[in-house]
């Protein structure tokens, strides 16, 4: 039986290889390959991919351990759910998962309609050869259908701090985000081909720009939201080298999708558009390769094999070399001379451009550095987060203050001073809050207080531009999209500044009965019990929080024991409410009669997230919403 | 040259000149921001070192685990050559035990004891940090494969 899924699936991956090279050969003669056309084409690569997936998924359904990824990965005894996402919990269901993503992006693209024949074969072309890419690569050095000679009674299991529901569906997200980067790459590709990068390129370009975006950003928030309460350390960004892998690619994304709405309503900065969509697809690779090849040293490594980072990295040179040899040749006759006014939209949205990659630049030095210090010093070091808060808080006070100006500037010049007395009231309202707030919590770092100030601004300012009425005193829809993700992304800064400044940690050695006091709350010490579950045993904790001798609620942090494979985790205890959470994480006792606790108050974390959910959001609705938007004037 | 090339020249001219302060700036800012990472033997011969904030791995010394009160810990780091003694205060992670690879934070003081803020966890029973390897690989103390 193993035999004959052996053979199917590897088939069916020969398959897709067959096909994608047609689909490549259709744009260097199409004579030749001009059947099957490019839809049947990219049906046959997708249903290929997708039952090849579908076997891997029954293969770790039923536990079958002739297969050399099952053994590896999964055991008899896990929860269903984890041997399902069990199989993107490796590299080389990771890598199938990342190929199936590739292939449906093709075949959706393929599909659409209103496209030129020619640019949709060109696009469908340079989407299939990366498909061919990485199924070649899958293939030979990363079969996830590998059999083994031995007759395995059981397997070795995932290990335990993947065995979540969050981490069931974080990969996949977050894949959708870097793969959907891959057609806009694509489709820039295309356009430097038929030298027609202009406004109908970007409005073919928008929907999958914006929804890559937004699934990348829910990826990210979804990991770090992951790391909060699984690492059990209280933070939820570490600026671990993973973490910065993702975020890299995030900020090029964020300033592409600026520079494609200003493609497609001013006709300008054609090159820098493609140069960013070029960028981001390359850090996307970096992204997802560098965490899955083991050249990082992060708390999030798991699976990792070094030889394979060495192809992918050889890929990444390939792509680079080759998009810029076109881009170098090409890139005169896309540009047009059309010229914005000097305080224009345009300009404040091309500042932040700048700023975002001086961010970029920032995060790719302290992940790179130690890289490359361990490489060619063979010295080990690491860069301390301190390094990444001080250098781009103020970068970011600029950042926000161009956010909160430029949607008010119009497109053509407009005079500076006009706006800021137009916006009185709300800059008179936002320095108000600004000072109470900071006189009420003493806070005097300047850096933090324009933080706020700005941010205050940006909301407040997003927030009214969005509530508009016509003449008929009817709410009419503009730039919803923008201006929730604008005003998330403000309440984000807000949120995170104060997040920063208020956290408290108290650690306490504890014995059942104890009451121990973080602020106004008092924790009692109940008991202590054994539970065994059916894959791993746990200790666990059960503290009563009281507050003005009244009880509130009830605490049980954990500690698992697992044995396949061994490892133990601890399990954090969260209480969330909407001003901040309450955060309580065990660790094994030293010795038998106490236990280490380790309590936390992390305020506007609930409100952190809602900041983030409204730029999800806000990416969604610019994504869906297609061209003919309602413009303010 | 034309008037073309010159205004190009001297965008060019002057973009390049803005990043390279920019990066300057950032390599600066990382260098003071910068944890170096010992082995026992490395971190005598740099003994220069004292005072900085820095990490220190190797394997803890049998025998050498004590605790003075419920939160106050010495132990002493090996690399099967040299071993330095250290005193640490706080959480000790779920896998800290004698003979298992660890990575701490801290201070190295100058009477040659290093005071730990930080002791790093992993999840892993088996895991052991890379930098320990190449440490215990330099002191040919390394068994693994």
């Amino acid at each position: 039986m193993s035999l004959y899924i052996f053979y199917i699936s590897n088939f069916l991956l020969l398959l897709c290889l067959t096909a994608s090279l047609i689909q490549f050969g259709k744009i260097i003669n199409n004579k030749i390959f001009t059947r099957p056309g490019v839809i049947v084409l990219a049906y046959v690569q997708l249903i290929s991919i997708l039952l090849s997936f579908l076997i891997l998924i029954y293969l770790f359904l039923i536990s079958d351990f002739n297969f050399d990824l099952v053994y590896f990965n999964s055991h008899s005894e896990k929860p269903l759910i984890y041997k399902f996402s069990g199989v993107w919990g490796n590299h080389e269901g990771s890598m199938l998962l990342w190929i199936l993503i590739l292939v449906l992006f093709n075949f959706l693209f393929a599909l659409s309609r209103r496209i030129s024949e020619r640019f949709k074969e060109i696009t469908v072309a340079v989407q299939s050869i990366m498909i061919f890419g990485f199924v070649a690569f899958l293939f030979f050095l990363s079969n996830p259908f590998a059999l083994n000679q031995n007759n395995f009674f059981d397997g070795i299991g995932l290990n335990p701090i993947l065995q979540d529901p969050l981490l069931a569906i974080h990969p996949p997200v977050l894949y959708v985000g870097y793969v959907g980067f891959s057609l806009v790459f694509s489709l820039a590709i295309a356009g430097l081909i038929t030298k027609e990068v202009d406004q109908q390129w970007a409005s073919i370009v928008k929907p999958w720009v914006f929804s890559a975006w937004a699934f990348l950003t829910a990826g990210i928030a979804l990991g770090s939201f992951w790391a909060y309460y699984e690492l059990g350390w209280g933070g939820y960004w570490f600026w671990d080298p993973v973490e910065n892998a993702s975020l890299m690619p995030w900020i090029a994304a964020t300033a592409l999708i600026h520079c494609v709405l200003i493609l497609q309503k001013r006709n300008v900065m054609q090159s820098w558009t493609i140069i960013l969509a070029i960028l981001t697809f390359s850090l996307s690779l970096v992204g997802t390769f560098l965490v899955r090849s083991g050249i990082l040293n992060s708390v999030h490594t798991f699976a990792s094999d070094p030889g394979r980072g060495l192809f992918i990295l050889l890929f990444i040179f390939l792509i680079l070399v080759f998009s810029f040899s076109l881009f170098a040749y090409n890139s005169e006759k896309i540009n047009k001379i059309n010229s914005m006014g000097l305080v224009s939209r345009g300009t404040g949205i091309q500042v932040n451009n700048w700023l975002l990659i001086t961010i970029l630049t920032i995060v790719f030095l302290g992940t790179m550095y130690p890289l490359a210090t361990d490489l060619l010093l063979n010295k080990s070091l690491t860069v301390g987060p301190k390094y990444y808060s001080t250098t781009i808080a103020p970068i970011i006070i600029l950042f926000l203050f161009f956010m909160f100006i430029s949607p008010r500037l119009g497109w053509t010049d407009t005079k500076l001073y006009k706006i800021i007395i137009q916006m009185r009231y709300l800059i008179i309202t936002s320095l108000t809050i600004t000072l109470i707030i900071s006189l009420y919590f003493e806070l005097f770092n300047l850096t933090e207080i324009l933080i706020i100030f700005f941010s205050l601004l940006l909301v407040i300012s997003s927030v009214t531009a969005s509530i508009n009425f016509n003449k008929q005193n009817i709410l009419v829809r503009t730039n919803l999209g923008q201006n929730l993700a604008h005003a998330g992304f403000g309440i984000l800064m807000m949120a995170v500044v104060s997040n920063a400044v208020y956290s408290e940690e108290r650690i306490y050695n504890a014995k059942v009965g104890d009451n121990l006091q973080l602020q106004k709350y008092i924790f009692s010490f109940d008991k202590i019990e054994q539970v065994e579950e059916s894959n791993y045993n746990s200790l666990k904790a059960y503290f009563l929080m009281k507050k003005d001798g009244k009880l509130i609620d009830t605490f049980t942090p954990e500690i698992r024991f697992y044995s396949n494979p061994p490892t133990i985790t601890s399990e954090a205890s969260i209480l969330h409410k909407f001003f901040s959470d309450i955060y309580l994480v065990m660790n094994v006792p030293q010795d038998q009669q106490s236990i280490s606790v380790r309590m936390h108050i992390k305020p506007f974390m609930t409100i952190l997230w809602l900041g983030t959910l409204m730029i999800i959001i806000g990416g969604i609705i610019s994504a869906s919403i297609r061209i003919g938007r309602v413009d303010e004037k | 040259m034309s008037s073309l090339v010159k205004s190009r020249l001297i965008k060019f001219l002057l973009s390049l000149i803005i990043v390279s302060i920019a990066v300057l700036i950032i390599i600066f800012n990382l260098r003071d921001n910068i944890i170096y990472f010992y082995g026992p033997t490395d971190l005598l011969k740099n003994s220069d070192k004292q005072g900085q904030i820095m990490r220190l791995g190797g394997l803890v010394s049998v025998d050498s685990f004590q605790n003075e009160t419920d939160s106050i810990f010495y132990f002493s780091i090996t690399d099967g050559e040299n071993e330095i003694d250290v005193k640490y205060e706080g959480i000790l992670p779920n896998l800290f035990a004698e003979d298992k690879g660890v990575v701490v934070e801290g201070v190295y003081m100058n009477d040659g004891r290093f005071i730990a803020n930080k002791v790093l966890a992993k999840h892993d029973e088996n895991y052991m940090p890379p930098e320990v390897i190449e440490t215990l690989k330099k002191s040919g103390k390394w068994q693994g494969e």
